[in-house]
């Protein structure tokens, strides 16, 4: 199979790959990045593990093509925090208790941050709504829900730009 | 300053805890929201080939012929493995390793394995999949017990169509004690199976060290040396050169305490001489993984008009599929929890496990109290409403308490708080003010009826009496007293590292920081048995109470050295050593593990400990000693139209002790109740003829964020003395009773009894116009 060439840019960091036309940006992500806290769940956009920001909206990178993704910015979970200074959410997260076995974290993250970008100050269904897609087995969802609704005070919405 | 003399009996006076029953944040968060966390099918080593897995292509057959020979020439096909490159048994099961490997002769469920494919990339091995020739002889397929008992079944296995027959010795005489009851009550309940659907499929890499002979597997899991022994059984390999690394794991419940992936990545790693990888795609998942039983539980219940419960017969039916894996400890503990925490003069329990050509059955949070609480807790509803009594004071009525004697004839040891429960759900708001609420509710919403429910349960913890109920640790001070906490258990996402971390910093008057724990390696850790049966907080937590106490005395040893005074002047306390004598000098754990290194004195302890068990012994792990005990309120709203039901609210009322760390207990609650609303409402692996219909999450329906419920956890402390810190466990508990509570709300709101599951609206619809089902 022939290579396209793909230039993006991941967590800031600008990429020019060669990459088979074929290529998940999952995949991408996960094995040509070494970004493995994108996690695959079911592989045909049930479950929400492998949620990503793509030009900060949430999507299920295993559903895109690394291809569609030319010139495009791509943040994962590696890429919120500042540092070792954890993004509001992230720290929400820890506090309330948000996290169980982990594996649908970064995806509920990610899809909450994509969430507070777009409305800094959703209400409790706005939030319910926004990770609907997300599926956590662990959890319940209730300490999640508090999680965002308590990073959603304290995020200034200027993340987005910091990256 | 002489320390004042801390508490000696682990906890259960009114100490003032740093850690115990706070809310410490989990030692693992920090990785896991920020995606460092690498579980097992996060790596992909260099030269690694990727593996797969052919499954039977019909649900019961004769193997014909099974040529694998197009697929091994494939350009890019490294390995096809077939049951003749199995060097060892060819079988796995936790019990009786009788699920195969790799078919021989025989397919028995759709989920078989036949062969295995390594090659250079995914399209390869799918492609080499597609070439490999099988042909059937295809024989008659059973879906259900019924089938599989009728008069000339096709026999499924040799011995036949019976797993395992389970009748617990009688109490008393229960046909004459239903005989003299006032009130007598029959039913039959059905369930499904259900699917774990942990957000991690089962995966992992294998990697095989010519030079060592060691092959290192790491797969997420829930027992890493019981795997171990799985695993060298059927290479034929020396157990001690398997290597399996099964921690943190993606979601479990139960789920992955068998073999899924590891044998075949063992095998595939050993003949390939390359890191393999291998991932279940969803679909595989929900085909060849366990699930939980299919039950039918029948009661038979008698009761004064007094509301006392007189006798009990319960017979349970399960549909365990093609092979054992647990499926007799399953039914076993179905028997035991089908009682319920209640007091019976004259008791019965039977069961039976099939095998069919449908769904796996094995072991899943709950491990058989699911499907016979659900039955149960309506009974008793039906009975308060002839009765004319309070649900919760009929419950109270029959409820024991510690000392009393079970419905199955065995003492109850340990902490039994099923009627402080009770009493604090007759205490809520919801429960007070029941009336009133849905009053309210109906106002707003004239559309909608409003119920509310209430069910309890005790749920066993641990393996129960005869069984090997252990677990070790080990404790060690590095140089710059920095701890690490051994544990071969998993962390599948309960928690529990968190929990052990808090109770060897509690027992060590130390800051939990300074803890590292080093969990689910073979080669790292000692061997703390399986992360089941809401076991690893009370049994891990007893061996780091035991290592303490043999750690204490080194510490001391070594202050003696550096102080040059006597041993017995020295005391242990608030993470120091102290002298009692010469006012009051001391060596903190840091100056303690530096002079330790000087002294060449090592500061490193074994903890173990053993489960104690219950004054009888009825075979198989029955009874158990240890209980959760819970109840738990919901609030439902059902829509007659559409017959959707909404759950609004859930209360937990669990009893497990005392709890380790608040945050976890409520997590573990409200991850239950979600669950529970799940199976109640929405989930089923459907099989019809062996085929599942549901493959994935557009069929198969979890709950999601706009599914769950508002909720409360109360927690009842009753600290167990043989616990630690009063603890006992709480993993399982929170999924049962939820559904008989909904299934009370929902006759509540709309006068039907649904005795099968999941109720659906149509089921609902159907019975709002055709009355009860």
């Amino acid at each position: 199979m022939k290579k396209i060439k793909l230039d993006i840019t991941v967590n800031g960091v600008k990429h020019s790959l060669k990459v088979d036309p074929n290529l998940r940006l999952l995949d991408l992500l996960r094995e040509e990045l070494d970004l493995t806290g994108t996690k695959e769940g079911c592989g045909i956009g049930e479950c929400g593990a492998c949620t990503v920001i793509l030009d900060g909206k949430a999507v299920n990178s295993c559903l895109i093509l690394a291809g569609q993704c030319a010139g495009r910015e791509i943040v994962t979970i590696e890429g919120l925090s500042d540092g070792e200074k954890l993004h509001p959410l992230q720290q929400a997260f820890l506090d309330h208790g948000a996290v169980q076995c982990g594996f649908c974290t970064p995806g509920m993250i990610l899809s909450a941050a994509a969430l507070l970008h777009a409305n800094p100050a959703p209400t409790e269904d706005e939030i319910r709504v926004a990770i609907s897609g997300n599926l956590c087995r662990c959890t319940g969802y209730t300490q999640i829900v508090e999680a965002v609704q308590a990073a959603a005070g304290k995020d200034k919405g200027d993340w987005w730009l910091q990256i | 300053m002489v320390p004042p003399v801390k508490d000696r009996d682990q906890g259960i006076g009114m100490t003032e805890y740093r850690y115990i029953g706070k809310r410490t944040p989990r030692v693992d968060a920090r990785d896991k929201v920020t995606g460092k966390t690498v579980y097992s099918t996060d790596l992909y080593p260099d030269g690694m080939l990727r593996a797969r897995v052919l499954r039977a292509a019909i649900p019961h057959g004769k193997i014909l012929r099974l040529d694998v020979s197009r697929a091994r020439k494939l350009p890019g096909v490294e390995a096809v493995l077939t049951h003749q490159d199995i060097p060892g048994h060819n079988g796995f099961g936790i019990v009786t390793p009788n699920w195969p490997v790799l078919c021989v002769d025989r397919v028995r469920y759709r989920g078989d394995a036949l062969a295995l494919v390594a090659a250079v990339d995914e399209e390869t091995a799918e492609e080499a999949l597609k070439l490999i020739e099988v042909e059937y002889e295809p024989l008659p397929i059973i879906d259900t017990p019924e089938e599989a008992l009728a008069e000339g079944a096709v026999q499924i296995h040799r011995d036949g169509n019976i797993q395992h027959r389970m009748d617990i010795p009688p109490k008393g005489d229960v046909e004459k004690a239903l005989a003299e009851s006032e009130i007598v009550l029959s039913q039959t309940y059905r369930t499904q199976f259900m699917e774990h659907a942990y957000l991690e499929t089962e995966g992992g890499v294998a990697i095989y060290d010519e030079k060592t002979g060691v092959i290192t597997v790491w797969c997420g899991d829930q027992y890493p040396f019981r795997d171990q022994l799985q695993v060298a059984r059927s290479l034929d390999w020396d157990p001690l050169k398997i290597r399996i690394i099964g921690s943190p794991t993606g979601g479990a419940f139960g789920g992955k305490d068998e073999i899924s992936v590891q044998i075949h990545l063992a095998l595939l790693a050993y003949r390939t001489r390359k890191p393999v990888r291998l991932h279940w795609s969803r679909e595989e998942s929900i085909v060849a993984g366990p699930k939980r039983h299919a039950m039918n539980s029948t009661f038979r219940i008698g009761a004064g008009k007094d509301g006392r419960l007189r006798g009990i017969d319960v017979q349970v039916v399960a549909n365990t599929g093609a092979y054992d894996t647990i499926a007799g400890p399953v039914l076993n503990l179905a028997l035991e929890s089908s009682p319920g925490p209640y007091k019976y003069p004259h008791s019965r329990f039977r069961g039976l496990s099939v095998y069919t050509n449908s769904a796996m059955g094995g072991e899943f949070r709950g491990f058989g109290a699911p499907q016979v609480v659900f039955g149960l807790e309506q009974e008793l509803d039906k009975l308060a409403g002839k009765l004319k009594l309070d649900p919760i004071e009929l419950r109270l009525l029959n409820a024991v308490e510690q000392g009393d004697i079970s419905a199955l004839g065995h003492r109850l040891q340990t902490s039994a708080g099923i009627k402080d429960t009770l009493e604090a759900a007759r205490k809520t708001d919801l429960w007070r003010r029941r009336e009133e609420i849905k009053r309210d509710l109906a106002a707003a919403h004239p559309r909608l009826r409003f119920g509310v429910g209430v069910a309890s349960e005790w749920h066993a913890v641990g393996l129960g009496v005869g069984l090997p109920d252990f677990a070790n640790v080990t404790i060690g001070i590095g140089e710059d007293g920095g701890i690490t906490l051994r544990t071969g258990a998993i962390e599948i996402g309960q928690g529990n590292l968190t929990a052990y971390a808090q109770i060897l910093a509690e027992a060590l008057e130390c800051g939990i920081e300074r803890i590292t724990v080093i969990h689910g390696d073979t080669f790292a850790c000692p061997d703390s048995g399986s992360v089941t049966a809401s076991r690893s907080v009370l049994i891990n937590g007893n061996a780091i109470l035991n290592g303490v106490k043999k750690l204490q005395p080194l510490l001391v040893r070594v202050a003696a050295r550096a102080l040059d005074l006597p041993e017995e002047n020295l005391a242990y306390g608030q993470g120091r050593v102290f002298s009692q004598i010469d006012n009051g000098r001391s060596l903190s754990l840091d100056e303690l593990a530096a002079r330790a290194a000087e002294f060449a004195l090592p500061l490193q302890v074994t903890g173990a400990a053993v489960f104690a068990t219950s004054d009888k012994d009825f075979g198989d792990g029955l009874p158990h000693n240890y209980y959760t005990y819970i109840t738990q309120l919901a609030l439902v709203g059902v829509d007659p139209e559409t017959g959707e039901v909404e759950v609004r609210k859930v209360i937990s009322i669990p009893e497990m002790g005392r709890a380790i760390n608040l945050a976890g207990v409520e997590g573990q609650c409200e991850g239950g109740v979600v669950m529970g609303i799940g199976y109640t409402l929405y989930e089923k692996v459907a099989v019809e003829k062996g085929e599942f219909l549901t493959k994935g999450f557009s069929t198969y329906i979890l709950p999601t964020t706009l599914d769950s419920p508002e909720q409360e956890t109360v927690i009842v402390e009753k600290p167990e003395k043989s616990g630690p810190y009063g603890g006992k466990g709480v993993g399982e508990a929170p999924t049962v009773p939820v559904t008989p509570a909904v299934a009370n709300a929902i006759h509540d709101a709309v006068g039907l009894r649904f005795t099968r599951l999941p109720i659906t609206p149509e089921d609902i619809v159907a019975g709002l116009e055709g009355g009860e089902r």
